[in-house]
């Protein structure tokens, strides 16, 4: 016998010992006669959790809003919800217990970018349906991973549309940027460079900072020095704020562009006046405009007054996601299987939510790439509106 | 029961236990180990699994701190280099994965040699705020130099295929941990027992001692940091194989702390102090989650958002609470435990 | 050379709070000989109260100048009493380590009552821009900058002038003479720990009005650090100088240079002064005897 067979083998005599492993195959885990099982690692304490849980809270709605209509072919959806507070070595250990422990049916996310890629080979290898509307990787979707399917947009083509639109409202204006030093600081810059070898506009500032930086002083007065007349600040929500109260206090008014990562209500609220010439793109419509005023009266009938309160873009993502891969179950009928699940997300085209551009898989591209529109603040009612 | 320490022969002399029962047991819990895999589902086993590789980071920190007395407050350097040095070999350039190791091991030695250095001159505190700072250097270091290490993009690491085994499975990773965690503590023990272990108790006792009975302070502070460095770093290689990504981010300062406190709960100094501690501490959130889910709904509650929270002000409480209270850790508790089972019922 | 003035201007600005932070280092360490690690949490743990209580009771500049001072002084009362004193004779390390585990457990207190997003502290006067000659500064900067002169010149006549700050001095001289001679140790740790603590929070509640507040603020005290090995350790009014010094390093760096170098720049400097000058710039040079 050979060393690699010894385990098997033994992996096999243990198993039928117990009697667990050859029954618990037969059928598909995570379903029963009267619910769904769906799970989520994502961080929901510490700083992070800003995002993730108002992700949460889009689901928990996507899944009332389906429960309340009868669930998925008479099932109810439950959801499990694994705190990873991103740090990878948790996100590991988090989707292996909602795989092995709590043995549920599909995955509406992966956490963060640099998570996502942490439980790659673990997800792929389940072979689990996975669905990640959050920090999306290159890796995810391409080369092609079977069971996982993305939605939404990149930080790279992020950044290049906000440089493209800022540079159609400003035609002819330098530009200035500061990125993180980490992989979102550096597909920001891609994006800005994809943007800047199209456009060939001049670049006053470009710089790089540490991520959890405060005081921006001498980089925001170099800002200042070269001149720049247009701004795309890299940072996610206290770094964005820093740089755009130092320029408040320069007395230097350019248009801030910023991705879509911390465009939450809470970053207006923290910039108060200096975040009056902000803008951004997303992927989800703005609260400020007809169809996410309608979604978040929909919203609230599902979510209680705290929870309203603590929503932002990422519960309008992680709505859209829960849509996407409830409606797939769905559709596998009454015996939904791994399989089948999969192959229903693949053949979902033009899937409307109202809050984005629909959403579409095919067999082979599992990236739905959401349109991005240009937004601007609106400090005085602390929420984004849509740009003409 | 014995009456006292009879050698006979070089042989007893050598071994590392001379009682019938440590060898017996010892035997019992190896082989129980290295059958786990069997028994244990996906999620104990990754437990499992953790606690061996945090045990080899643990032990190689424990030679610095525990048995030369030189305080590091920045292990996590030591374990990032090692998690670049196995990724940038392997994950990179495709080489055989026992060659990353032994990069993963050297590449934080040579980093023990730069960071020991200053040793020689600053002592106590001073050292401490010197191994932190290069612990930061050290994560900017490697962002930096994105030319040989993927900056910030990070390194995916597939799991080795060493001499035609395949470490694909959760089951054949852990033996290969298993197999480091065994290396690592007989390594440990027997420094312990050696002319180079003595030496470095003798620093630690007393430093200007040691150097008058002739032992060469600058060689033996360095050979501490060295293979301090080397063990920790193959921990790094290990947890970066764990992970199957390797970025700056997952190894934050929070991990260092995490190694104070295994070594404090533990015993410093103490091999198996290290074993009981890192037990402890890798379980600690299993144990607080089970604890918290007998108490009643409004305690869930707080926990199913803040559980981070709860679990980190525990590992506090917990390092303070030893410091104060039972500063030789848990492998003091087990001592007294076995004195009062053996003499019971008399006090001593 | 208006660039220059502007980046001098916002360097002491920000080293003003990293020399409180600093001097709040100096205070524990020249009184216990030891380095508390979680002077930033404290920082922080200080700010935090008086988000809160700026929240309840409204923003009055002086409420809430009064309630940083007694929050200040009561929370480093209680870390003295619970945590420090029961400590005293055991081996300088484990006391460091206790205060590691404190910074641990005061982050976590910190998203555990409040929680982990960013907030305006509230308190406008901080934010209004002052113009100086031509240069825009916001009040707060101004007001830590003054507060750090009034601070130094206090503290020298402490230590100069005061009953305690003798005996302060005397004990980290040589606490045992200090103890034979009528001193009584304890108390004066518990002054000194009050004394840290009230300063840190200080510069906790002042960079919270300028920078928000959030639950990563207690890095200031990381940043503080090459701040108190540059003045010395023990030198409490050099570490304050520290603080300016690593301030306009850390801004010139930044200006000129590049911002990656800005942040680690401080770290860098440490390595440097431990290196050639362990004692620092102000500090007393340690002389060991067998």
């Amino acid at each position: 016998m050979n060393i690699k067979s010894l385990p098997t083998t033994l992996g096999l005599v243990a198993g039928l010992l117990l009697g667990t492993a050859t029954g618990a195959l037969a059928e598909q885990q995570g379903i029963t006669d009267t619910e769904i099982l769906i799970g989520e690692v994502l961080p929901v304490s510490g700083p992070p959790a800003l995002l993730g849980f108002a992700h949460t809270l889009g689901v928990k709605a996507a899944a009332a809003e389906i429960n309340a209509a009868g669930g998925i072919n008479g099932r109810m959806i439950r959801i499990i919800v694994e705190d990873d507070g991103y740090v990878n070595s948790r996100t590991v250990e988090g989707v292996r217990k909602l795989l092995t422990v709590h043995k549920v049916f599909a995955l509406t996310s992966l956490s963060g970018a640099a998570q996502g890629l942490t439980v790659l080979p673990l997800v792929r290898d389940s072979g689990i349906p996975a669905i990640s509307p959050i920090g999306i990787a290159e890796e995810l979707h391409t080369p092609l991973v079977p069971n996982i399917f993305v939605v939404g947009s990149t930080y790279d083509a992020a950044s290049e549309a906000i440089v493209r639109e800022l540079s159609a409202l400003n035609p002819g204006k330098s530009w200035g940027i500061i990125v993180q030093d980490d992989e979102y600081g550096s597909l920001t810059h891609q994006g800005f460079d994809r943007a800047l070898a199209d456009l060939k506009f001049d670049v006053a500032y470009d710089d790089k900072y540490t991520r959890g930086q405060r005081d921006f002083s001498s980089e925001m007065l170099r800002l200042q020095a070269s001149g720049a007349e247009l701004f795309m600040m890299g940072g996610i929500i206290a770094e964005n704020v820093g740089m755009a109260k130092e320029l408040e206090r320069l007395g230097y008014d350019i248009p801030l562009g910023s991705s879509f990562v911390g465009r939450v209500p809470a970053i207006l609220k923290l910039m108060g006046d200096a975040g009056s010439n902000l803008y951004a793109t997303d992927y989800v419509v703005p609260e400020q405009s007809e169809k996410g005023i309608a979604f978040l009266e929909k919203l609230s009938g599902f979510l209680t007054e705290d929870e309203m309160a603590a929503t932002n873009r990422y519960t309008f993502t992680g709505y859209i996601a829960a849509r996407a891969m409830f409606e797939a179950i769905s559709r596998c009928g009454a015996e939904p299987t791994w399989d089948c699940t999969i192959e229903k997300l693949e053949g979902l085209t033009d899937f409307e939510t109202g809050i984005s551009s629909p959403v579409s898989f095919s067999a082979d591209d599992h990236f739905a790439r959401l349109e991005l529109g240009l937004m601007k603040a609106n400090v005085d009612v602390l929420a984004f509106e849509p740009v003409k | 029961m014995r009456s006292g320490n009879f050698k006979q022969n070089v042989g007893e002399l050598i071994a590392l236990t001379d009682s019938k029962s440590v060898a017996t047991w010892s035997c019992l819990l190896m082989v129980a180990l290295i059958g786990a895999p069997m028994v244990l589902d996906a999620h104990l086993l990754g437990l499992v699994t953790v606690i061996l590789f945090t045990l080899v980071g643990a032990l190689g920190l424990n030679i610095l701190m525990g048995y030369t007395g030189l305080v590091s407050l920045g292990h996590v350097g030591f374990l990032v280099l090692g998690a670049y040095g196995y990724a940038v070999t392997v994950g990179i350039h495709g080489l055989h994965p026992l060659l990353g190791f032994l990069m993963a091991g050297i590449v934080p030695a040579i980093a023990g040699v730069i960071v020991g250095a200053p040793s020689l001159r600053l002592k106590g505190i001073y050292l401490a705020i010197t191994t932190m700072a290069f612990a930061f250097i050290i994560n900017t270091a490697i962002l930096e130099a994105d030319f040989i290490t993927n900056g910030s993009s990070g390194i995916f690491l597939p799991r080795p295929t060493m001499f035609g085994i395949s470490f694909k499975s959760d089951a054949a990773f852990y033996w290969l941990c298993l197999f480091f965690a065994v290396a690592a503590l007989a390594v440990t023990l027997n420094i312990r027992r050696s002319r180079i272990g003595r030496a470095f108790m003798a620093i630690r006792d007393n430093d200007i001692a040691a150097q008058s009975m002739g032992i060469n302070l600058i060689a033996y502070k360095l050979l501490a940091f060295v293979m301090s460095a080397f063990m920790t770093g193959i921990a790094g290689a290990l947890f970066g194989v764990y992970l199957s990504f390797v970025t700056v981010e997952g190894f934050t300062f929070h991990l260092t702390i995490e190694a104070l406190a295994i070594l404090v709960v533990g015993g410093l100094g103490s091999a198996l102090g290290v074993v009981l501690g890192t037990i402890l501490i890798v379980l600690l959130p299993e144990i607080t989650g089970v604890l918290l889910s007998l108490t009643g709904d409004a305690a869930q509650e707080v926990m199913a958002t803040k559980a981070f929270e709860v679990r980190n002000i525990l590992y506090g409480v917990i390092i303070i609470g030893f410091l104060r209270f039972d500063p030789t850790g848990l492998v003091g508790i087990w001592k007294d435990v076995q004195r009062t089972w053996v003499n019971w019922p008399l006090k001593y | 050379m208006n660039y220059l003035i502007q980046l001098t201007a916002t360097g002491i600005a920000i080293g003003a709070i990293y020399g409180l932070i600093a001097m709040a280092f100096a205070l524990v360490y020249k009184s216990t000989g030891l380095i508390n690690f979680a002077q930033g949490e404290v920082a922080m743990m200080v700010a935090y109260l008086t988000w809160a209580f700026a929240g309840q009771f409204g923003s009055g500049l002086i409420g809430v100048a009064v309630f940083t001072i007694v929050a200040g002084m009561v929370l480093g009362l209680v870390i003295e009493r619970l945590l420090i004193r029961p400590m005293m004779g055991e081996p300088i390390f484990s006391i460091v380590l206790v205060t590691i585990g404190l910074a641990v457990i005061l982050r976590s207190l910190v998203l555990l009552i409040w929680d982990a997003s960013p907030h305006p502290m509230g308190i406008e006067a901080a934010s209004e821009l002052i113009r100086i000659g031509n240069l825009n500064m916001r009040a707060g900067q101004v007001f830590v900058i003054g507060l750090m002169g009034a601070l130094l010149v206090a503290s020298w006549a402490f230590f100069r002038y005061s009953r305690y700050g003798i005996a302060m001095r005397a004990v980290a001289d040589d606490d045992r003479t200090a103890l034979l001679m009528g001193v009584n140790t304890a108390r004066v740790q518990a002054v000194a720990w009050a004394a840290s603590s009230t300063i840190a929070g200080m510069a906790g509640v002042c960079f919270a009005a300028l920078y928000d507040i959030s639950p990563d603020i207690y890095s200031i005290g990381l940043k503080a650090f090459p701040a108190a090995i540059l003045g010395g350790l023990d030198a409490v009014l050099g570490s304050a100088f520290g603080g300016i010094i690593v301030g306009l390093i850390e801004n010139m760096t930044g200006g000129y240079m590049s911002s990656t170098i800005k942040e680690i720049s401080g770290f860098v400097l440490i390595v440097g002064v431990l290196m050639i000058r362990p004692s620092g710039l102000f500090g007393q040079r340690e002389i060991e005897r067998v």
